[in-house]
């Protein structure tokens, strides 16, 4: 599903935030990424969703070596990839569910075909009654539970989430990861970058740990 | 924009928001479009007069016969409508009025008794006939004769001095013009160029989410297209209603400049205004594409 090999990763002329990050994502696997804060969970994660390139060293995604790929041929990838954004991204001019929606509309799908769904899904993540509210109107954790929905909607093949339960309860964090576990079981590979000691722990998952750039433990199942 | 994309962009909400500030830059290219209205009228009226003009002196002649002592002799303008009436190519031949006379001076002296007294010449309007050459040389020896004090005046001076000064009124429109529509086109693009800076964010996780960079640009495209189309329609509109409102003053009797010539421009004329809003919306919508694709290079 994502390889990497001995990649490294600088922000222009800047110091390398990755060095020689190597690790497999097997298809259908659950993986936190941990690590204190600037050791470069969310660069590793921006890798991975195709928002930068490695400096060296060498990526697959689906069997894809990005390398060898043309900048057309990366659209179809992305599309296959949900990311939870640590700070949302989400379009303050648009209403929840519009919001949500926008993975399937750039999949050319019909409004018709996906409006229940899409509505059962956001009763899921507890925003029934806020479908036609507009972001700023939104709690954080309202805001980001849209991005959650936003990131599953189109039953991504591998779904990134950036701290995805750091600004709910924790009753809604364990309804939270439950969403990810039961996406996971179905067939799409996660990785969640978190701080959050007890989610790590209530959950069956690999643990990949990133110390200034480096990639230095992982455990658990694989 | 592909149909299933325009049905959602109705069902759903636009992908694009009507940006802070867009209210002036729209302002901004609606005055923009007004002024280069304004000139492209400018240069239709100049251009439009020249010909008027030039059209009226072609074809005509004068013969004034100069005042002796405090009047013109009498005999003399018979004789000369005499000869200028049995000269072949001649088609009119008629002496104006005093009142005539007056009337044509009232413009510019105005219609005091004194006027009434002074020595002007005795003129005589001529026509020729359509493709008539008389050889003025000839003309002027046989007016000469039968009328010392006459003379004739073929306006070919005034025809070449008008001439020369519609060329430069259409050429200095002409620039005024082209000077707008650079002005109005760099507007254009600067608004264009801001808005886009102000998505720049919806532009990046667009393209994240998997848009291929066509329907990127085409959300953007369109919508400044629209944008521009519609402030540069309303300036337009407004320059149009100002110069048929202008054209109207004879009607209501308010062209008390007399001498210049009337603004008023043909309904078929008016319709080259329609080219400010057509080339506004093509510049924003060219810049907007060239903008958003150049963004999106930048992008991996």
């Amino acid at each position: 599903m994502v390889r990497f090999e001995n990649v490294g990763m600088r922000y222009g002329a800047g110091p390398e935030v990755l060095r020689d990050v190597s690790f497999t994502l097997a298809p259908g696997s659950f993986t936190f990424l941990t690590g204190p804060s600037g050791a470069g969970k969310s660069s590793l994660l921006r890798l991975v969703f195709l928002a930068e390139k490695p400096s060296r060293g060498l990526i697959s995604l689906f069997g894809c070596d990005l390398a060898m790929l043309r900048r057309a041929d990366l659209p179809p990838l992305r599309r296959r990839v949900g990311v939870v954004f640590q700070d949302f991204r989400l379009l303050d001019h648009l209403s929840a569910f519009d919001n949500v929606v926008l993975p399937l509309r750039l999949q050319g799908r019909r409004p018709a075909d996906y409006t229940r769904d899409v509505e059962e899904l956001m009763s899921w993540v507890g925003l029934g009654d806020r479908l036609h509210f507009k972001p700023p109107t939104l709690s954080g954790g309202e805001q980001q539970r849209v991005a959650i929905a936003r990131a599953i909607v189109a039953r991504p093949d591998l779904l990134l989430a950036d701290e995805p339960t750091g600004n709910v309860d924790p009753d809604m964090g364990d309804r939270l990861i439950r969403l990810f576990v039961e996406l996971n079981r179905f067939g799409t590979t996660v990785m969640i970058a978190t701080h959050d000691r007890a989610l790590i722990e209530s959950t069956p998952a690999r643990e990949m740990r990133l110390v200034d750039g480096r990639l230095i433990e992982m455990r658990g199942p694989r | 924009m592909s149909a299933d994309v325009d049905s959602g962009e109705r069902r759903r909400g636009r992908i694009l928001p009507r940006e802070a500030g867009a209210v002036s830059l729209d302002l901004v290219i609606g005055v923009m479009a007004f002024l280069a209205a304004l000139a492209l009228g400018g240069v239709l009226i100049a251009n439009r007069n020249a010909e008027t003009w030039q059209a009226g002196l072609l074809g005509r002649l004068t013969v004034q016969i100069l005042p002796q002592g405090e009047a013109p002799p009498e005999n003399e303008v018979d004789a000369a409508v005499q000869v200028l009436k049995a000269t072949p190519g001649v088609a009119y031949a008629g002496a104006l009025s005093s009142a005539e006379n007056l009337a044509l001076v009232e413009p510019w002296l105005g219609r005091d008794a004194v006027v009434a007294v002074l020595p002007f010449p005795r003129l005589i309007d001529v026509r020729l006939a359509p493709g008539a050459t008389p050889d003025m040389m000839t003309l002027e020896k046989r007016l000469k004769d039968a009328a010392p004090h006459a003379v004739l005046d073929d306006h070919r001076r005034w025809i070449v001095r008008l001439k020369a000064a519609a060329n430069t009124v259409v050429l200095s429109a002409l620039a005024i013009l082209v000077l707008i529509a650079v002005g109005t086109a760099a507007t254009v693009a600067f608004a264009t160029r801001a808005g886009l800076a102000a998505h720049r964010e919806i532009v990046e996780l667009l393209h994240l989410m998997g848009a291929r960079d066509g329907f990127i640009a085409r959300a953007f495209e369109w919508h400044y297209f629209l944008a521009a189309l519609i402030a540069a329609f309303c300036g337009a509109a407004l320059a149009a209603a100002g110069l048929v409102a202008a054209g109207s003053l004879d009607q209501f009797g308010l062209s008390s400049v007399s001498f210049l010539p009337p603004l008023g421009l043909p309904v078929l004329d008016l319709a080259w205004l329609a080219s400010i809003p057509a080339g506004a919306a093509l510049i924003a919508w060219a810049t907007a594409r060239a903008s958003v694709i150049a963004a999106l290079h930048e992008l991996y």
